[in-house]
């Protein structure tokens, strides 16, 4: 499938919208070019029937032409706007949900990119960019065609056809000169782009380094490279400015040298007898009123290159997919357990193993504490074991079956794993603990609460269940946060649970209270605990020092 | 923050993006003489169209076509090519302002150093002002500012040769000028009014794709996509019905332009028409020829197109306003008097000396350090403890210089003017780990002295979590490296400089008890052997132990030395 199989396909659905503002648009811009053209034939003509030149002329049909198409353009301009937006605002919502059903599909590992901010404003920045393709790619080129039609259409009713030919030339010379400014163009923008991204990266270590750099007397050169490079950059954004500014202009002044030729073959035609006085002023206005249209041939050809280039990368996302998107489906043949690793060993490469080979089968009444100082792989192993990291070595088993072939949603339900961070949603304290069982009573919630020493708090505030987490949580403190997703996992009744010390930043106390009270729930199934605080969990569970 | 005060002393954004355009303003001088010029070239050509029309139906053996025509395209290649120069200044003048203002934002943070840095925004917050907040002025000063030049100008100039030509179609153009912006305000401020009372709602459905996003490995843990993703769509329908009732009102602001100006050259044209007819002996209607009422008809346009690209300018000034209002806090100098350096202490035997120094931000009522008087002496392990807020951190700055006290006098010995600074996060620079040992130092440093220093910062170059060596990359903040390893590879680094002088806030914070441990009896084996000065602020035990000496600062006094 090509870039503009895919682009056709994602606005298939919403052609009705698109094809009304499409021609709204034409409307809008052949009832400009008649206003202007029939006001040149009327005056015209008037001034003939005054001079005593014309015999007869009905001045009042005309002047109703002109009223109308005054009217009618600014009727067809506000619904063009109006459906174009509407069709921008439906493509977004259905863009939106390709692009997230695709990076649903992504692989736990891959995921962690998506934190990067520039990903983030890049895949907003594209979707932003192809939802307005049928607006302002799209709607200027078609309306340009059909108001190029019309126009040849009148001027080949009413004059000798070079008339219709030399409109013909102007539209070829003006799509030329659009393509060429496009393309020089986008060549620049891409390397802005890059640019921008590498300025990025210098100022963040400039502004975040700024003791470091101080410390060891580096301020003023990195300053001087940070002058330099700003020096540079707005050299290149000014002569991208600068083509745009020229490419704009020199299609006007194409259209405007086109009317002038337009006037001299008019009135040559007029002096030969081939056409009357009106239609000739009539030939030269609808020339000068195709400015509109033709002028936003530039833009619309830059665009359509950055369009293709957002639709590429977009698409890329499609290729990270590793599953098809969870369906929720009960799988057929899903054996009983239990999770077991025999001679596993985890690392981020093969060749450089940080941990193993571990034999671990963790018994449901004896959680496994593992230990360690940081940077030994506890970390790692929490995710081997949850199937979101490739194991380098060894077998990772649930029941006689490789956990790593699972399908993700199949071992979902198996595992329940509890990273060091969770990013809760922005939306209410119970929809982030109805996540995924939607069907939970308030009940449930508030006893899981109160097991992580969260309902006191919020009894103590006055707060309900519907309290609002806020963005990253931001209305919680960092250890409140965890406890609610410490919270949303004991309400997952899954037959392995992998806890990634979460009980850090707590007092020792509170450690306890919540350690009591959760215990029979850990003890319930096979628990794997990562802490750096060993001493403090039961002395009877069994202990693995990284 | 210092901008929340009720009487900071900062400009109105208005007037500071005026003062910011003060010293460039000879471009702007230029864009509006070469607008200006283009009016001119504009009506000369009108004319010569109008002029070449009246002649060859009225008097054809006296129109030379070919001349006219050829004046024509010259007045056409003068307008294009001054209004590309016009649009040209303005870019230039929005280029100077944007470079001088990314120059003082370097410049600010430099002058005021990282303690004060902080204190106004985080080092992102920072870069995305530098790049794309100061981009935001782009529109208000290449195309705004010219724009309230261009719009009395150019209508000014076609007005006046349209009175000459006929009254009374200047006065039907004047009546419809200043009816536009009037209406345009009314229908501005109902959808202002619209957007506001909905704004909350908007932006949270705005932000809800990108926050869903963010959560998703969490939304699949949950095995909850699905739900989801419908879940996005229903906030985008949404998010679309909102926007949607916001634009239908404010579309009706510029279909109020498009109708005035399209009813005025209709109407121009009808009165015009009528008036040659002869069906109007009214004022100087029976004096129009076609020469003027076509001259008239092809000015008729241009008079509202300035006009029209104004209205559409608007946003670029609400957008260059906001950003002047989060911008200009940050190039205001850090507030207070500041002592000057003072010198290098008396005695040789003494690194630093602080008499009677005294540190307040500006948005606080209390110092933050009162009176401080400690002497620290070379080769001296010293830990200043303390309960948080107490002032370690301030007082660590102080010693770096990256604060300057309101009173009292600090000399740091001359030889300790570069020292090694770990902080809280070690801030490691994008690119190879090797890039990153190097800035420690001026030489060359070999690849041989790099696995020596990592070694004895406790993480040997073989180490499985530098699977590169020293070619592993550290990406933008950090990435792929843990707190431990980042602090490590700092002290590495600080091995490498060579400084006598080390200053460290809270090294070990974030790190956990064992490599706490580590690190710290590496850090002091190596001040031990190398006669190193180090000052440490820590509110563990674990520095207190091993420190030479004590100091304990409470509301920001020194309380006991021990």
């Amino acid at each position: 499938m090509t870039d503009r199989e895919y682009l056709q396909r994602l606005f298939a659905s919403r052609l009705g919208w698109s094809l009304l503002a499409w021609l709204l648009l034409a409307v809008t811009w052949v009832s400009g070019i008649v206003l202007l053209a029939l006001s040149g034939w009327f005056i015209t003509a008037t001034a003939l029937a005054g001079a005593g030149m014309l015999a007869t002329l009905d001045i009042y049909s005309p002047s109703g032409g002109i009223r109308a198409a005054a009217v009618l353009r600014t009727v067809a301009r506000y619904f063009e706007r109006v459906t174009g937006h509407e069709a921008v605002l439906r493509i977004l919502a259905d863009l939106r949900a390709t692009t997230f059903r695709q990076l649903a599909r992504w692989p736990a590992r891959s995921l962690a990119s998506l934190r990067s901010g520039d990903l983030q404003a890049r895949l907003t920045s594209d979707i932003d960019t192809l939802d307005a393709i049928p607006l302002r790619v799209v709607g200027p080129m078609v309306g340009a065609l059909l108001a190029l039609v019309s126009a040849v259409a009148i001027a080949l009713w009413l004059a000798p056809p070079q008339a219709a030919l030399l409109l013909l030339v102007a539209a070829a010379i003006t799509l030329i000169t659009a393509a060429i400014a496009a393309t020089a163009g986008q060549r620049r923008g891409r390397r802005l782009v890059r640019e921008e991204s590498n300025e990025r990266v210098a100022l963040l270590d400039y502004f975040g380094g700024l003791p470091e750099l101080t410390a060891f007397g580096r301020l003023e050169e990195h300053r001087a490279a940070l002058a330099r490079r700003a020096r540079e950059g707005a050299a290149r954004r000014l002569t991208q400015e600068r083509a745009g500014v020229l490419g704009e202009q020199g299609v006007q002044l194409v259209v405007m040298l086109t009317t002038l030729a337009m006037l001299g073959y008019a009135l040559h035609a007029y002096a030969e007898g081939l056409i009357s006085g009106p239609v000739a002023v009539l030939l030269t206005l609808m020339t000068l009123g195709l400015n509109e249209a033709l002028g936003s041939l530039p833009g619309a050809w830059w665009r359509l290159g950055e369009s293709l280039e957002a639709a590429r990368r977009l698409r890329e996302t499609e290729a990270g997919a590793e599953a098809p998107e969870p369906a929720g489906a009960e799988p057929v043949d899903l054996p009983p357990g239990p999770l077991e690793a025999r001679g596993l060993s985890v690392g981020f490469r093969a060749d450089r193993p940080l941990a193993g080979p571990l034999d671990i089968r963790p018994e449901p009444g004896y959680p496994l504490v593992v230990h360690g100082i940081s940077g030994r792989g506890k970390t790692a192993l929490l995710e081997t074991l949850a199937g979101e990291l490739t194991p380098t070595g060894g077998e990772l088993l649930w029941g006689e079956r490789d956990l790593t072939t699972l399908d993700p949603d199949t071992r979902h339900r198996v595992i329940g794993y509890l990273p060091q961070r969770v990013r809760l949603l922005d939306d209410s304290l119970a929809a982030n603990l109805r996540l995924g069982q939607p069907e939970l009573s308030a009940d449930r919630l508030w006893a899981v609460l109160d097991q992580v020493r969260i309902a006191p708090l919020l009894q103590r505030m006055g707060y309900s269940l519907d309290y609002p987490l806020g963005e990253d949580a931001g209305n919680l403190s960092g250890g409140q946060a965890r406890r609610v997703a410490l919270a949303w996992l004991l309400l997952q009744d899954r037959p392995v649970a992998l806890l990634d010390e979460p009980f850090a930043g707590l007092d020792e106390a509170t450690e306890a209270a919540i350690l009591e009270r959760i215990g029979p729930w850990l003890e319930a199934r096979q628990t794997v605990i990562v802490t750096h605080a060993p001493r403090r969990m039961p002395a009877h569970w069994p202990r693995l020092a990284l | 923050m210092p901008t929340d005060a009720p009487d900071s002393g900062l400009p109105r954004p208005g007037p500071w993006l005026q003062a910011r355009m003060r010293p460039h303003r000879h471009w702007l001088l230029g864009a509006t003489a070469a607008g200006l010029g283009a009016t001119l070239a504009t009506v000369a050509l009108a004319g010569l169209i109008a002029w070449a029309v009246h002649m060859a139906l009225f008097a054809p053996e006296r129109l030379p076509l070919g001349m006219v025509l050829a004046g024509a395209a010259v007045a056409a290649v003068l307008r294009y090519a001054l209004q590309a120069l016009r649009d040209g200044a303005g870019h230039r003048l929005a280029d100077a302002v944007k470079r001088e203002l990314r120059e003082e934002l370097l410049d600010a943070a430099r002058r005021d150093g990282p303690v004060h840095l902080a204190h106004r925004a985080p080092s992102g917050a920072w870069v995305d002002h530098y790049l794309r907040r100061v981009e935001d002025l782009t529109g208000h000063y290449a195309r705004y500012l010219p724009g309230t030049r261009m719009v009395i100008l150019t209508p000014l100039v076609l007005l006046l040769t349209v009175a000459w030509l006929d009254w009374l179609a200047a006065g039907l153009l004047l009546l419809s000028a200043p009816l536009i912006p009037a209406f345009m305000a009314l229908v501005g401020m109902g959808a202002e009014q619209i957007h506001r009372s909905q704004q909350d709602e908007e932006n949270r459905l705005a932000g809800h794709f990108l926050d869903r996003l963010r959560s998703l490995d969490f939304l699949r843990r949950a095995r909850a996509t699905q739900a989801a993703r419908e879940a996005v769509v229903a906030a985008s329908d949404e998010h679309r019905r909102l926007t949607m009732r916001v634009l239908q009102v404010a579309f009706l602001s510029s279909a109020i332009m498009e109708f005035f100006s399209a009813v005025a050259i209709g109407l121009l044209a009808i009165y015009i028409g009528f008036g040659l007819f002869g069906a109007i002996d009214y004022g100087p209607a029976g004096s129009l020829t076609l020469f003027t009422g076509l001259f008239i008809l092809v000015l008729a346009p241009e008079y509202f197109l300035p006009l029209r690209q104004f209205a559409q300018s608007y946003h670029d000034r609400a957008a260059a306003l906001a950003a002047a209002e989060s911008l200009a806090p940050l190039l205001q100098p850090a507030g207070g008097p500041a002592s000057a350096p003072a010198g290098a202490p008396d005695s040789p035997r003494t690194a630093i000396h602080l008499a009677g120094v005294q540190v307040q931000y500006p948005d606080t009522a209390q110092p933050t350090l009162h009176d401080i008087d400690l002497q620290i002496g070379r080769g001296e392990h010293l830990a200043v403890t303390g309960p948080s807020g107490s002032g370690k951190s301030t007082l660590l700055a102080l010693l770096a210089g990256f604060l300057r006290p309101a009173g009292g006098e600090i000399r740091v010995a001359d030889d300790l003017q570069r020292f090694v600074w770990l902080g809280q996060d070690a801030h490691l620079f994008h690119g190879s780990l090797r890039d990153n040992l190097q800035l420690a130092s001026a030489e060359p440093v070999s690849d041989a002295a790099m696995h020596d220093a990592l070694a004895r910062a406790g993480l040997p170059v073989d180490d499985p979590q530098l699977p590169d060596g020293l070619d592993t990359a550290i990406g933008e903040g950090n990435t792929g490296i843990s707190g431990g390893q980042a602090q490590r590879i700092a002290m590495a680094r600080g091995i490498l400089a060579r400084h006598p002088l080390w200053l460290l806030d809270e090294p070990t914070s974030a790190l956990d008890e064992a490599t706490e441990a580590a690190l710290l009896d590496t850090l002091f084996a190596l001040a031990a052997e190398h006669d190193i000065t180090l000052v440490i602020a820590a509110h563990r035990e674990a520095v207190r132990e091993r420190a030479s000496r004590v100091v304990r600062l409470a509301e920001g006094r020194v309380e006991s030395l021990a």
